[in-house]
């Protein structure tokens, strides 16, 4: 009555819900019971079959159909993160694709002059030198001494190397005096000419300014690659030191690359066109870059709803070494791609028309944990230097550029610059060449982890191209053509154009199907529970609820049996120990009442007198009931006959 | 009275069910039922019977839950695609082959004298503005109705609010006030377009370029003069199989130009289709590589190019399926005079499941656009389809069709003479978004999609050293003359073949079956209650004992009142009572597992003899109790 309120529910909870023990008094009894009156169907057979052999038969199935079951359920949990692929194709109004249009010459040579002048007079100097080649006309050789008098520091800085014969000595080009190389030697073509076999090997030596020991050498098989590697280290040392708006006048205008455009039926001029300065193609135009907002899009198909361009292509004014090929470069891709010209780009040539029919394909993987794939790269350690949405190609870049500036202290000139950083000269880095290539050498052998870092992304837009060629302008044409298109160009220009100067090029839906490939979960999980219970039901009609049983029983009964064993054996050892120290001997009361409710303690027990005489144990129960009849579906109905009295000792502690 | 016992009895044998009260019954259901949870409901102690309530109720939610997901993913009609790559045997796709200029100039400069005079006029003064040194007066004079139709003006747009119009033929200069163009460039040729000459209603469309301009302006008038010639004449003005096949070798049979079926194709005159299947079975290839393919040459003859119409030089080519239309415009690639161009073949299709996986369409018969190009008894394309779509488009707003595409009955070409707005009303046509989305829209895909991937690559030919005797033999194998007639910016050769792997097909099927649907289902519910259909049907079946209980409750109680109305009258108990008793002794009715019977306090009031009290040993709680309020 003077329980707390609490209490007093919880003392009601308890009288209405007693918590109890299990029922079974050993463990061989409550595996009887659970296997007579478990759901699953191998158990009860094990129970209820006579015989050894057939007992041994059926635990032996059961434990066969139980690791069938654990076997199955594994693979389909190991097949759980799987992806199947679904291609879908819908018919639709296409976005038009940014394209990018680059000369292939990055500057006009013209008005590159003033830059360039030095570096060219030495690369022909050069020429003359190893290979005897000179431009004839104007051209006085000049001694080896007038030429150091001239103050270039181009050979010294990379000085480059005629090797007579496999041998360590090479020709320097400036001194003209032999000399041993040592130093590692890297041949650049190696793989594909057996350098061996040449006799004339050309190369450039690099050298760590801050130790001059160490030098690498790097060889060609061809002088065309060697002079054309030399050239471009040179190149980019002086265009680093030029500032941007100067490079954009240096580089083509709009006006001077496109000639006539026309889209969609209808005719566009430069202003659809945005300007893009590429490092290594100078001036580019993007045709629906999606700057101003809005990005065309073709609602029908066919050559002439696409984009079409003449081109001008003033071969004249190109740069005789840094660029060996006439035409312009185009890409196709997305408005939010950055358009990597140089490694992707297709070439158009010149006095031809380039027809190119695009196929729009837009894929898609399922990231983690599906594919090790990234949705919008936030998750790469890279700083993406691009203004434009993650790419592999992208990453790879910045991840290398990074790693320049780390180790060089400079930017490299062909990537985008990183906050802070500046581009490469050798001015203000003397070093950088050597280090750059030393640096090349490790990302190529993937020893800078940038290809273990950069991922894929995951959704990709495709558009493959299907290029042909033909004639432009036809000779029937050609005439008026080249007049009017050189009337279009303006009269500043009085000369008529020539063919070879021009490139037209259409760019166009083949069709406007859509293909768009995309993964999708093969499994969800209410397939995977699914097949669960169809493994688990197939071998042994088990359910969930057979695993809670399982639990139950093997796990929480059983060990409350065996605690309670264990509980019963230490209080016995206490009383026997205060027994003997109060030197009463054990009284036959205890020990037959222990022994008389707990048949699991008999066997350790010392035989007494009472135990040795009372085998086998009486099966009545402590409580006085009425016997229960002896009928089979009853016997399945009780549980235990026996109730220990016991079990609130267990619920209590 | 006879049909009474009867029906009674019926009644009987059919309620032969479990028990008379609800909770007898819902015991007896959960005592035998094959699903797993009830049955530890009514065997384990008081909390342990709460727990597995509870249990049970959660995992049959459950299955209803993943029950409808399952059944939702079903009628959502997936599918699952699977590719295959490999060579098989398969048909030789059908060659089509064009020159990229539709007819002979020689054959068809009496039609244009007028027109190319008049633009060789016009190309004068555009580059020469300073008048003077034109020698009009020893030519002819222009024939200027053409002219008027659609002319060709200057727009100067120095001052953009007030561009100067300047026609090329007038010199006095108009001040447009409609011009909305904002082109600031010096001098922009541009083209005017009226819909009837002298009315205010015209257009212009600009053009940033005089070539492009020149060449629109041609192809418009080119097309009212041509589509007044009719067709057999046009075919005559294009170029010869025999002229422009020169070789033809398929594997390792010879064939010529005898095994290409003639098409007259708008933009580009007579087409030659190799292997279209239309009267003869398609071939096949069954190798791959350039040694089994097909092999052409084909000549040009570039000199006989109609010169404003048409400026780049070359043959137009397109594979495409056997007895489909050629859409050279949208799927054909050039051909480039004087080299040879490999071509290897990969055939990628798509094969897809109708109507309700996907929206397309088998054959087109459910597309609500009439395909015009069924008049070639060729299959239905998107592509037709479009195309269809505009020339009805055309023939019901403009009152003519357009010239580039078939007619259907009835229907004629434009042409100056006859609907002197066409051209007017074409442009307004062509620009328009609005049309061209309905006819996106209307417009199905079809279901198989069949395209051929093409790699391309070029190689001079013939090369220097053999250039002399391949002019000479196939000159003279052609005009029968010594004379070498043909010249490297003519001619043409090709291989087409099919590549190591010559097809990648991507089939669709369905990912959800009714036969996955069903093993799911079963699943689901054999993993949360290990239960079956046979379960469902146990369940069912005691809905239907209780809802008899309901009835037999209902009657008894019916009839309870009627007698207590009747007792009411009558003291006497009527015969009918006596009858519901013995329907509740009947032993029929008696369940057969005595086991399985409930506790006494659920049971009702039988006259019969009390079962055994064995509730004790079968329910354990019962027994329980008696410790418990001891420890209490």
């Amino acid at each position: 009555s003077a329980m707390a309120p609490g209490k007093k529910i919880t003392a009601r909870i308890k009288r209405t819900l007693p918590v109890k023990g299990p029922q079974a008094p050993t463990l061989r009894e409550l595996m009887r019971w659970y296997c007579l009156n478990t759901n699953t169907h191998g158990c009860r057979r094990i129970v209820v079959s006579r015989g050894r052999l057939r007992r041994v038969i059926w635990i032996l199935l059961t434990l066969s159909a139980v690791g069938l079951i654990l076997w199955q359920c594994a693979l389909l949990l190991k097949n759980y993160y799987s992806a199947s692929v679904s291609v879908t194709v819908q018919f639709q109004k296409l976005p038009f694709p940014a394209v990018t249009i680059c000369n292939i010459n990055p500057y006009k040579y013209s008005a590159m002059k003033d830059y360039l002048s030095e570096l060219d007079k030495e690369t022909k100097k050069a020429l003359e030198t190893f290979y005897g080649f000179s431009e004839g006309k104007s051209k006085v050789r000049r001694s080896v001494d007038e030429w150091n008098s001239t103050g270039s520091d181009f050979f010294k800085q990379i000085p480059l190397l005629k090797f007579e014969d496999f041998s360590n000595t090479a020709t320097d080009l400036r001194s003209g005096q032999k000399r041993k190389i040592e130093g590692d030697v890297f041949h650049k073509d190696s793989s594909i000419v057996n350098s061996g076999d040449s006799n004339d090997i050309i190369g450039f030596q690099l050298c760590d300014a801050n130790n001059s020991s160490e030098c690498a050498l790097y060889t060609f098989s061809s002088g065309v690659n060697a002079i054309q590697e030399w050239y471009k280290l040179h190149y980019m040392n002086i265009m680093a030191q030029i500032p941007l708006e100067t490079k954009e006048k240096l580089s083509y205008s709009a006006d001077d690359l496109l000639l006539t455009c026309f889209f969609d039926g209808l005719s566009c001029d430069k202003r659809h066109f945005t300007r893009f300065h590429h490092p290594l193609h100078g001036n580019c135009y993007i045709f629906n870059s999606g700057e101003n907002g809005t990005i065309l899009s073709t609602s029908t198909a066919g050559s002439e709803y696409g984009l079409q361009v003449v081109l001008y292509i003033d071969e004249a004014d190109y740069n005789p070494f840094l660029v060996t090929s006439t035409g312009a470069k185009i890409i196709v891709h997305d408005q939010n791609e950055y358009p990597f010209i140089e490694d992707i780009g297709t070439e158009i040539e010149t006095a031809a028309a380039t027809s190119i029919g695009m196929h729009f394909t837009r894929s898609r993987k399922l990231s983690k944990p599906y594919s090790d794939c990234t949705e919008t790269g936030a998750d790469i350690p890279v700083e993406n230097l691009y203004n434009k949405s993650y790419s592999l190609q992208i990453c790879l870049h910045s991840c290398f550029q990074k790693a320049m500036v780390d180790s060089c202290g400079c930017a490299q000139y062909a990537q985008p610059l990183p906050a802070g950083a500046e581009y490469c000269n050798y001015k203000k880095n003397p070093n950088w060449m050597y280090c750059y290539y030393k640096l090349h050498e490790k990302f190529v052998k993937e020893q800078l982890g940038c290809q273990q870092i950069c991922k894929d992304a995951c959704s990709f837009k495709e558009w493959e191209l299907t290029t042909s060629i033909a004639q432009w302008p036809s000779t029937a044409s050609e005439d008026w053509m080249l007049r009017v298109l050189s009337w279009d160009k303006g009269q500043k220009l009085n000369k008529k154009l020539n063919k070879t100067d021009l490139a037209n090029l259409m760019v166009f839906y083949k069709d406007l199907n859509e293909r768009s490939i995309s993964e999708n979960p093969t499994n969800t999980i209410v397939t995977l529970l699914s097949n669960f219970g169809g493994q688990l039901g197939l071998w042994m009609s088990c359910s969930v609820v057979c695993v809670i049983e399982i639990v139950e029983v093997f796990f929480i009964d059983s060990l409350s049996i065996v605690m309670r064993h264990q509980w019963q054996k230490a209080k016995k050892w206490w009383n026997n120990r205060k027994g003997d120290r109060s030197g009463k001997p054990p009284q036959a009361e205890d020990l037959e009442r222990q022994g008389h409710d707990n048949p699991v303690c008999i066997d350790e027990d010392l035989p007494t007198f009472n135990t040795a005489l009372r085998l086998p144990l009486p099966q009545d129960s402590p409580l006085p009931r009425t016997p229960p009849p002896n009928y089979s579906t009853l016997r399945l109905k009780t549980a235990f006959t026996e109730q220990l009295p016991d079990t609130l000792d267990v619920g209590q502690h | 009275m006879n049909l009474k016992k009867y029906f009674v009895r019926a009644l009987h044998r059919l309620q032969k069910g479990p028990g008379y009260t609800y909770k007898e019954l819902l015991v007896w259901y959960c005592d035998n039922t094959n699903t797993h949870g009830p049955k530890r409901i009514i065997k384990e102690g008081p909390k342990k019977k709460l727990i597995w309530f509870f249990l049970t109720l959660l995992f049959a939610s459950l299955v209803f839950w993943q029950w409808g997901i399952l059944i939702n993913t079903y009628l959502s009609y997936n599918v699952t695609s699977s590719l295959s790559i490999g060579f098989k045997t398969m048909k030789f796709p059908a060659v089509t082959v064009c020159n990229a200029n539709p007819f002979k100039y020689s054959e068809v400069k009496y039609l244009l004298t007028d027109l190319d005079r008049l633009i060789e006029a016009a190309l004068e003064r555009i580059l020469q503005p300073t008048p003077g040194n034109s020698n009009e007066s020893s030519s002819p004079p222009l024939n200027l109705e053409l002219w008027y139709q659609i002319p060709l003006v200057l727009i100067d747009e120095h001052d953009k609010d007030n561009p100067v119009i300047l026609d090329i033929f007038e010199s006095n200069q108009t001040a447009a006030g409609n011009q909305n163009s904002a082109d600031n460039q010096t001098a922009a040729d541009d083209q005017i377009t009226c819909s009837h000459p002298g009315s205010d209603n015209c257009t212009y469309r600009n053009f940033s370029s005089a070539a492009q301009a020149v060449t629109e302006w041609y192809v418009l008038q080119f097309t009212s003069i041509l589509s007044k010639v009719p067709l057999q004449e046009r075919i005559r003005m294009g170029y010869q199989a025999e002229d422009m096949i020169l070789a033809c070798l398929y594997g390792a049979e010879p064939c010529n130009y005898k095994n290409f079926t003639q098409i007259y194709h708008p933009d580009h005159g007579n087409c030659y289709i190799f292997n279209w299947g239309m009267d003869e079975e398609a071939l096949n290839s069954s190798n791959p590589g350039a040694e089994f393919g097909l092999k052409l040459i084909l000549d040009i003859s570039q000199q006989d190019y109609i010169p404003y119409l048409s400026s780049a030089a070359g043959a137009r080519l397109m594979l495409h399926q056997q007895k489909s239309f050629p859409f050279l415009k949208d799927q054909g690639i050039y051909a480039m005079a004087g080299t040879e161009t490999s071509i290897g073949v990969l055939v990628d299709e798509l094969e897809r499941m109708g109507y309700p996986y996907s929206d397309c369409t088998m054959n087109g018969s459910d597309v609500p656009v009439k395909n015009l190009y069924s008049q070639y008894n060729t299959s239905y394309s998107i592509q037709a389809c479009l195309r269809s779509c505009f020339q009805n488009d055309m023939i019901e707003i403009c009152g003519c069709g357009h010239y580039m595409f078939p007619l259907p009955e009835g229907a004629n070409y434009c042409n100056n003479d006859d609907n002197p707005g066409w051209a007017y009303c074409y442009s307004l046509l062509r620009s328009s978004i609005r049309h061209r989305q309905i006819c996106i829209d209307s417009c199905k895909e079809t279901c198989n999609d069949t395209q051929y991937k093409m790699t391309i690559s070029m190689a001079d030919w013939p090369s220097e050293a053999s250039e002399d005797w391949i002019f000479h033999i196939l000159s003279y194998e052609r005009d029968m003359s010594t004379n070498v007639t043909l010249d490297r910016n003519g001619i043409i050769k090709l291989n087409i073949y099919f590549q190591e792997y010559n097809y990648r097909t991507i089939s669709e099927s369905a990912s959800t079956t009714i036969v996955w649907l069903l093993s799911n289902l079963g699943g689901q519910f054999g993993f949360w209650m290990g239960g079956s259909v046979l379960c469902l049907i146990e369940f069912g079946e005691i809905i239907i004992d209780s809802l008899w209980i309901t009835v037999i409750n209902m009657i008894s109680w019916c009839k309870g009142l009627k007698q207590k109305r009747a007792q009411a009258r009558y003291p006497d108990a009527p015969p009918t009572v006596s009858e519901l008793a013995e329907a509740h002794t009947n032993p029929g009715f008696q369940h057969e597992d005595a086991g399985a019977l409930p506790r006494d306090e659920a049971l009702p009031p039988e006259p019969g003899t009390p079962p055994p009290n064995y509730d004790s040993l079968r329910v354990q709680p019962v027994g329980v109790l008696g410790p418990d309020s001891d420890a209490e």
